[in-house]
């Protein structure tokens, strides 16, 4: 069955068929809501409340991009959800620490060296927490652009800005990462710092 | 610190070039514009050099796999909910920033607050200078009368000035004569001439509306036949109370036409009038001083409140607007 069938399938009220969907997109929205909301227990609820809406609201689904329709979802979850963190600050993002990547072996690359990977893990760690000193729409507008790679028009999309904005967002939320790495520059190994 | 905003204004803008230089989002001109620019540019050249590592930074974050699979139990319902969660969201959205809203909401929004912080200015000055010259160009002739009254200045010149400063929409005539006739009275009250009187009584019961500044003239004739001191004291409360009804000197009984209505050369005469017609209804009268006043000094008011009120609501939203496209 390809995508089209699914989402038909899905409209007529078919979990079975939406759920083979989820399992093609769960990877990315996890990861969509890892990076903007930058812990692992709030990322896989707004995952999960987005499938959930997403199935719901599936029915008023006309064509276009399923991805975009998904990432849309998701983005807004996590937009209100950085909104509800700013009004009452309840846990601190020290709480939640890092994905124990270690633990998962699938996650080791074949060939690399645990050095190689610590490194990694360690590069990782310092964007996330530049990424984590954006505003909202600007952490969104970058992770959709620069780790889900989607093109300015589906972001204006998924954000209902104009491409105007989107250019704009995402100019200063690279703009104030690049000054973050700089200013941090001694945490990341070597080759990785700017300039 | 201008300095210091013009800098980060001027390096916002490099970025936005830079960062759409970066994703191929130039047009041909601004491109070639820019690629000569770096050429002939090192720092801007560093510049581009850091943005582009920094975004391989990101691109290159590794994947976090998911801590589960987030597929739907079977009882899962197709129904939307009620609310609609993810339509309702999207119109919400939209209307909170509409693609064209948000760009242009921020520029309209700044010329909208300087047109209306300017009207509210020019309206302020005008009433200002309304005002003020309504009150000084009488002043001057009230000056020139002065002498050939003969009359007592301080109580009746204070008076002048409040009742101009509270009336300043209402014609010349009325403001400028009561004074004069206050003054005039204690100082002219024997002679006590009965013609003069006789004729203008009529005047003010024709001319009702009026009657405010009048009136006014009429209760401080009345005060002045007893002591000066309470005459000042009226002149002052009658400034001070002309927006509202201000308790009038009840003590002061009502005092025989002839006195005040003796007098005068010609203006003096047109304000004697309402003094006498008044004593009769002192309720009356206060009552319709107190209505033709608001009648002219609200809608000035009113006009220069809401300009005011327009003018910061505009600036709060503009403020928002431009956070907002941020």
């Amino acid at each position: 069955m390809d995508e089209a069938s699914l989402i038909a399938a899905a409209q007529q009220g078919k979990v079975d068929a939406f759920n083979e969907l989820v399992l093609v997109y769960q990877q990315q929205v996890y990861n969509l809501a890892y990076r903007i909301l930058g812990d692992p227990a709030a990322a896989a609820d707004a995952t999960q409340e987005a499938f959930i809406s997403a199935f719901q609201s599936i029915a008023r689904f006309r064509g276009g991009s399923f991805k975009s329709y998904l990432m849309r979802i998701v983005s807004n979850g996590c937009y209100d959800e950085l909104r509800r963190r700013k009004r009452r600050p309840a846990t601190s993002f020290e709480d939640f620490g890092e994905v124990d990547e270690e633990a998962n072996p699938a996650l080791v690359n074949g060939g690399e060296r645990p050095e190689e990977y610590a490194e990694r893990q360690e590069v990782a760690r310092v964007i996330q927490a530049g990424i984590e000193m954006l505003s909202p729409h600007q952490r969104i507008t970058l992770v959709l652009s620069d780790v889900q790679g989607l093109s300015y028009q589906e972001i204006a999309e998924a954000t209902d800005v104009s491409l105007g904005t989107v250019k704009s967002r995402l100019a200063r939320a690279r703009g104030k990462l690049r000054d973050y790495l700089r200013e941090h520059g001694e945490l990341l190994p070597a080759q990785y710092r700017l300039e | 610190m201008r300095l210091f905003t013009r800098h980060a204004r001027e390096q916002e803008w490099r970025d936005e070039l830079l960062s759409a230089y970066l994703d191929d989002q130039l047009g041909e001109e601004e491109r070639a514009r820019l690629e000569a620019q770096l050429a002939a540019d090192a720092a801007l050249q560093a510049e581009l050099e850091a943005l582009r590592h920094t975004v391989a930074l990101v691109r290159d974050l590794p994947a976090v796999p998911v801590p589960r699979n987030f597929i739907l139990p079977q009882t899962m319902t197709a129904q939307p909910r009620p609310r609609r969660p993810f339509r309702a969201r999207r119109s919400a959205e939209r209307s909170r920033r509409s693609p064209y809203g948000r760009v242009w909401a921020a520029p309209l929004l700044t010329a909208a607050t300087a047109a209306v912080s300017l009207l509210f200015v020019a309206v302020l000055t005008g009433d200002l200078l309304l005002s003020g010259g309504l009150a000084y160009a009488p002043a001057a002739e009230r000056q020139a009368e002065a002498p050939r009254l003969a009359l007592e200045p301080s109580p009746s010149g204070r008076g002048e000035a409040e009742v101009e400063e509270v009336i300043p929409n209402a014609t010349s005539i009325p403001t400028e004569t009561p004074p004069p006739l206050a003054t005039q009275a204690p100082v002219e009250m024997p002679p006590a001439g009965a013609a003069p009187t006789a004729t203008l009584l009529s005047m003010p019961t024709e001319a009702p509306p009026r009657a405010a500044p009048e009136a006014t003239a009429g209760e401080e004739n009345r005060e002045v036949a007893t002591p000066v001191v309470e005459a000042t004291m009226s002149a002052a409360a009658l400034g001070r109370g002309e927006g509202e009804v201000t308790p009038t000197p009840n003590a002061v009984p009502p005092v025989v036409e002839e006195d005040l209505a003796a007098p005068t050369p010609g203006e003096a005469a047109e304000i004697a009038p309402p003094v006498v017609e008044e004593e009769g209804e002192w309720g009356a009268s206060e009552g319709e001083r107190t209505g033709p006043t608001l009648i002219w000094v609200t809608p000035w008011r009113m006009l220069e409140i809401t300009l005011g009120l327009t003018a910061l609501g505009l600036a709060l939203a503009t403020v928002w607007a431009w956070r907002a496209r941020r």
